[in-house]
């Protein structure tokens, strides 16, 4: 079983990775593409509804919020977590990737070493980011589509990401970030890849797998949880009692 | 004078790696060479290229007016088939037109990895 959570919003590309043998994806939209009368939006659902039952690609739906600050991000994912499965937020701003890992309701830190030369985290990041549970995302666009001559940097940023992830248990999740079928990638040749930034064969199953599996059940009872650690379980019907 | 082949112990010993790729112009067996050789280059440097014992022994190319495909089989070191394997991903540009390559498995043999993976049509041989 493995996932991809964040794929452009084109549902063709959701069919191609469903074929390469990934059982799940979210697409991710632009903050504004949520309105109500969207056309990206329409198109989606109407090609998901057009697969039969047992055909059907499990796709959920995402948005990366790309702030301007802390204070808008907070506005921003407050008003976004319960209209979407998934939140990514577009880091590589040090002030971003600290207000990102401070929140829980924040899924996935996308990209904290962009255009930077360091991971963008350090220890204090990633004990906030594990103690709130936001995954760190590894971007494979980011590292192919880095020319070949600095690519070496990209590689030494995820290096120092796995040292942080074994050290302090941040969740890592590696996702394609595909906008087209020329950046999907299959997940066992994502594994073989993964070995060259010090991924274990078992770590790299685990970025593609176990974590996003984590990140999507976390996020089907958000709603019940009322605060850390207490869960309201779903409501009885009045008949149930009388029964 | 040709040089005696080695006894089979002393031989590399191989695996065969199949692949597929998608590209946006035809691609030939040349193309293929270079662009493997410089994804590896590019990867692992001289240094960890020796190591990999790459050679591209066969390619079947399928072209058609939007996408073009490509099936074909490399040779690498037993031990290194994780690293080859790395290399595929890596491939990104052509030519500045966008090229995709995927694995599609590994086998010991030529004739298993055609019949396993490469699933050739009868016409095709």
């Amino acid at each position: 079983m493995f996932f991809d959570l964040h794929i452009h919003a084109n549902p063709e590309l959701a069919i191609n990775a469903q074929k390469m043998g990934y059982s799940g994806m979210a697409l991710v939209l632009n903050p504004h593409d949520y309105g109500d009368k969207s056309k990206i939006f329409n198109n989606i659902q109407r090609t998901i509804d057009r697969f039969h039952d047992d055909e059907k690609p499990n796709i959920k739906f995402a948005v990366e919020i790309d702030a301007k600050n802390p204070k808008d991000l907070k506005k921003q994912v407050g008003k976004f977590r319960k209209k979407v499965d998934v939140i990514l937020v577009h880091g590589g701003d040090l002030k971003i990737n600290r207000a990102a890992t401070e929140d829980p309701r924040v899924d996935i830190l996308s990209h904290p070493y962009r255009s930077r030369y360091d991971s963008g985290l350090n220890h204090v990041l990633a004990v906030k980011a594990a103690e709130n549970k936001v995954s760190v995302e590894i971007n494979l666009k980011y590292f192919l589509l880095t020319r070949p001559t600095q690519r070496y940097r990209v590689l030494s940023q995820f290096r120092q990401i796995m040292k942080l992830h074994r050290k302090y248990n941040v969740p890592v999740i590696i996702t394609s970030d595909a906008s087209s079928i020329y950046d999907l990638r299959h997940p066992k040749d994502v594994i073989a890849l993964a070995s060259c930034f010090g991924m274990t064969n078992d770590e790299a199953f685990h970025a593609l797998s176990t974590v996003p599996q984590n990140i999507l059940a976390k996020n089907e009872i958000r709603d019940q949880i009322i605060i850390p650690g207490v869960r309201l379980p779903k409501q009885r019907s009045q008949r149930d009692y009388e029964a | 004078m040709k040089l005696k082949i080695l006894p089979t112990h002393l031989r590399d010993k191989t695996r065969y790696l199949a692949f597929q790729a998608t590209s946006e112009i035809p691609l030939g067996r040349d193309d293929i060479i270079s662009l493997i050789s410089e994804a590896s280059r590019d990867l692992y440097g001289a240094y960890g290229t020796s190591k990999l014992g790459l050679w591209v022994v066969k390619v079947w190319s399928y072209p058609s007016p939007e996408k073009n495909m490509v099936k074909g089989i490399i040779r690498c070191n037993r031990e290194e088939t994780n690293a080859t394997r790395a290399i595929i991903p890596t491939i990104t540009r052509f030519k500045g037109k966008r090229v995709v390559f995927q694995a599609l498995g590994i086998s010991g043999t030529i004739k298993a990895a055609i019949t396993k993976f490469i699933k050739l049509n009868a016409a095709d041989d």
